[in-house]
């Protein structure tokens, strides 16, 4: 009896000295003993996973859809790495804070999760920031725009989204310089966004020399705004900035002539780009301004475009402005892992700690939506807001 | 033990009547030196201005002023708040986006423009028959709600009509939802009744737009509450409606059918808020499930400001909380983000000072 266990043991172990011999032979890079965070290592068969987290169902759900369906385009034109399959791995996490720390902590538990294009919030990407920070998985998100977000010193946090600071900035730039504007009138939702970004052009305006005659907070949701543009339009004020989103600003240039202010510039943040302003408001919406993520025709976006609708059906951009931002953050990831992975016999080593150094040293990387270049903090987006407009119905580029 | 509570009453109305009349007339002193602060003092608008403040109050008001008919209508007969009022007006809402939409895609094509469709070639008939699908679905509307969700209620406690009213309100908003999707739609009026255009008067030196939208509203709303008037003291239907109003067991004591009285009551309040509901269309251009529920609330507010149960009461109430809601911001000088506060604050004041609104009738120590 014993003499069989031990005979059986023996095979085993022959058997496994066999298994364990080839691989043996390859030498694991001498970065992984060194790297901070060591490395993620894949055999043959293992894909290398990255990752998405942003909301996939309820009310924002159009916005993680539509960042999903780029980013799948981003992983079948990287095609492979270095011969090693590429897997998304998207997480509904709500939009929520709570639902970010929940998707974070589940990909930093698979070994073979290395990157986020993510998460889409400001709300979520503060959530999920220091638990990637442990687990040294690299982020780069195409949509959370709150500037406190690069100011936390995380070393894995990279956005290529410009913040509502930057917009604010190019918005009264452009009014005060370029459309040669000394009156503006600011208005708001209330909300978060709005706010903040009616508060930066209005300082901005002000530092600039210009003056902003009425400064005025709208109830969001109602369809009739009459009475409060009626008040800004006795400051007879050449220009009008709104800090809030689509419904009410179709609403307020719908009422803008009846309350005599038909010669006034309406101009906006990002939030009221895309069809849906445009079917609202109509001629009404002619000349209207806003700063955008829409990044102006290329040889690369028009090539993107073709192959956008050609697997999904629809124009990018007509759902959120965030399309070629999101293919741009997941593109910018895999050439960077590309970079940094090292395959060492049948095996391919990610060292985690040179992945996060070398997402924020990135430079000159050419996207769909521009260059992307990070800066020691964090901010990526190189090619900054661009101010579009309506002409003869459509949204495009200001000359 | 009965005795004493009556007593009681007594005292603590007389108690009530200075303490309110105190609070009132200070109040009303502080509102008197905001208004000439901002008026004398600080002059911060202009002629213009505050008429362009009175139109979009006026038309605000026109509109809620039908739809608090609507709430005083049934208040009067059952004692009830109809809390699904507002969806009934976010249904007129939607046959106005349908009818439109339908019409702009029958072509009637004339020489020299082919490409006209019946919407434009015949404006005046296709608002009419906007109006009219309007009217006839909220009507329904009306109808169907009290026999399925109120009648079987009739004789429960009030409490339980007003939970089954709030039910019925956030059934028919999600069915809207469910069937028509959560996105705003937008309304596309024929041509020669764009919102922007209209008559140019100067005031002040400066030109004011009186929008032909606004106008038709206002005025529109001004015939059916005439026509409801004459309706409601005029016509054997109205004499029955009162005749409920006052007294359901007397009046049915003396032949009057109270069951068809109260569904004609229902489909009457039902095809108000329908014409509000298509004017709302046509004015404001957008509509979602949503669209009736703030409405309606302000309209509620309305009704209980001019006296609930009583209908000149109603129209005032509309159109006061219309007016003050546009120029109240103003005429205080604060935000207009607070133009809500501003208006139930109004409400407030007013029920201080008069417990039953402004026209409604005192309540005596027996109602009590």
């Amino acid at each position: 009896m014993i003499k069989k266990f031990f005979v059986v043991a023996l095979v085993l172990m022959m058997v496994l000295s066999a298994c364990a011999a080839p691989e043996a032979k390859a030498e694991v890079p001498e970065v992984c003993g060194t790297d901070s965070f060591g490395c993620a290592v894949f055999s043959k068969e293992d894909p290398i996973k990255v990752g998405y987290a942003g909301p996939l169902a309820g009310d924002y759900a159009a916005y993680g859809q539509d960042q999903v369906n780029a980013m799948l385009l981003a992983i079948k034109d990287a095609g492979d790495i270095l011969g090693w399959t590429i897997e998304m791995v998207a997480e509904d996490d709500g939009a929520s804070a709570e639902g970010g720390a929940a998707v974070a902590n589940k990909m930093v538990s698979d070994p073979l999760f290395v990157a986020i294009a993510g998460p889409a919030f400001s709300g979520d990407s503060a959530a999920a920031i220091p638990i990637f920070e442990k687990a040294g998985i690299p982020m780069m998100s195409p949509s959370a725009t709150n500037p406190e977000l690069t100011a936390k010193d995380s070393k894995v946090f990279n956005r290529n989204a410009f913040t509502d600071v930057d917009q604010a900035v190019a918005a009264s730039a452009y009014l005060f310089d370029t459309a040669g504007v000394r009156k503006i009138a600011v208005l708001h939702d209330g909300g978060d966004y709005g706010q903040g970004i009616a508060n930066g052009v209005s300082a901005n305006f002000t530092a600039a020399g210009g003056e902003v005659v009425a400064f005025e907070a709208i109830t969001a949701g109602e369809a009739d705004y009459s009475a409060v543009l009626a008040a800004v339009a006795s400051n007879s004020p050449e220009a009008i900035y709104y800090g809030g989103y689509n419904a009410e600003a179709s609403v307020l240039v719908n009422q803008m002539k009846q309350a005599g202010l038909e010669n006034v510039i309406f101009f906006a943040g990002d939030g009221i780009y895309g069809t849906d302003f445009l079917t609202k408001a109509g001629e009404n919406g002619e000349g209207a301004l806003c700063t955008t993520m829409v990044p102006p025709a290329s040889e690369a976006r028009i090539k993107f475009d073709e192959a956008f609708v050609a697997a999904y059906g629809v124009e990018p951009g007509t759902i959120t402005a965030y399309t070629w931002g999101s293919y741009d953050a997941l593109a910018v990831l895999l050439h960077v892992i590309e970079q940094v992975a090292i395959v060492s016999g049948d095996t391919l080593y990610i060292p985690r700690g040179a992945l996060v150094d070398a997402v924020r040293n990135v430079e000159d990387f050419q996207g769909v939506a521009g260059t992307i270049s990070c800066q020691s903090n964090g901010e990526c987006n190189a090619s900054g807001p661009i101010i579009y407009n309506v002409k003869d119905g459509d949204w495009v580029v200001v000359d | 033990m009965k005795k004493l509570n009556k007593k009681a009453l007594r005292v603590l109305l007389v108690i009530g009547k200075y303490a309110r009349w105190t609070v009132g007339i200070a109040l009303a002193l502080f509102l008197t030196w905001r208004i000439y602060q901002v008026l004398f003092v600080q002059q911060a608008f202009t002629a213009d201005t505050w008429l362009r403040f009175a139109l979009s109050g006026l038309i605000l008001g026109g509109m809620y002023a039908l739809i608090a008919i609507g709430y005083t209508l049934v208040y009067g007969i059952m004692f009830m708040i109809n809390f699904a009022h507002g969806e009934v007006m976010m249904i007129g809402a939607f046959c106005c986006y349908f009818v439109f939409e339908a019409l702009r895609f029958i072509p009637a094509p004339i020489a020299g423009n082919p490409d006209l469709v019946f919407l434009n070639a015949y404006p005046i008939l296709s608002i009419l028959i906007a109006f009219l699908v309007g009217m006839t679905v909220s009507g329904f509307s009306g109808y169907f709600l009290e026999k399925i969700a109120y009648r079987p209620l009739r004789h429960a406690p009030r409490l339980i009509l007003l939970i089954t009213a709030i039910g019925a309100s956030i059934f028919l908003q999600n069915a809207a939802m469910l069937l028509f999707g959560p996105q705003r739609k937008n309304i596309v009026n024929p041509d020669i009744l764009t919102r922007t255009a209209g008559w140019t008067i100067q005031v002040a030196g400066k030109p004011v737009l009186i929008s032909y939208t606004g106008a038709f509203s206002l005025i529109l709303s001004a015939l059916l509450m005439i026509g409801l008037y004459f309706l409601v003291q005029k016509t054997k239907l109205g004499r029955s409606m009162r005749a409920v109003a006052q007294d359901q067991d007397s009046a049915a004591l003396m032949g009057v059918d109270v069951n068809k009285v109260v569904s004609q009551t229902f489909i009457i309040s039902g095809i108000l808020a329908g014409a509000s509901g298509v004017m709302w269309g046509i004015h404001m251009g957008l509509v979602n499930h949503i669209t009736g529920s703030l409405p309606g609330i302000k309209a509620f507010t309305a009704a209980v400001l001019g006296g609930v149960g009583n209908i000149p009461g109603a129209m005032l109430g509309g159109i006061t909380l219309g007016v003050i809601e546009s120029m109240g911001p103003a005429l205080f000088g604060i935000d207009f983000q607070l133009k809500d506060v501003i208006a139930f604050l109004t409400l407030i004041i007013v029920l201080i000072i008069r417990p039953s609104g402004i026209l409604g009738e005192k309540l005596t120590e027996e109602k009590l």
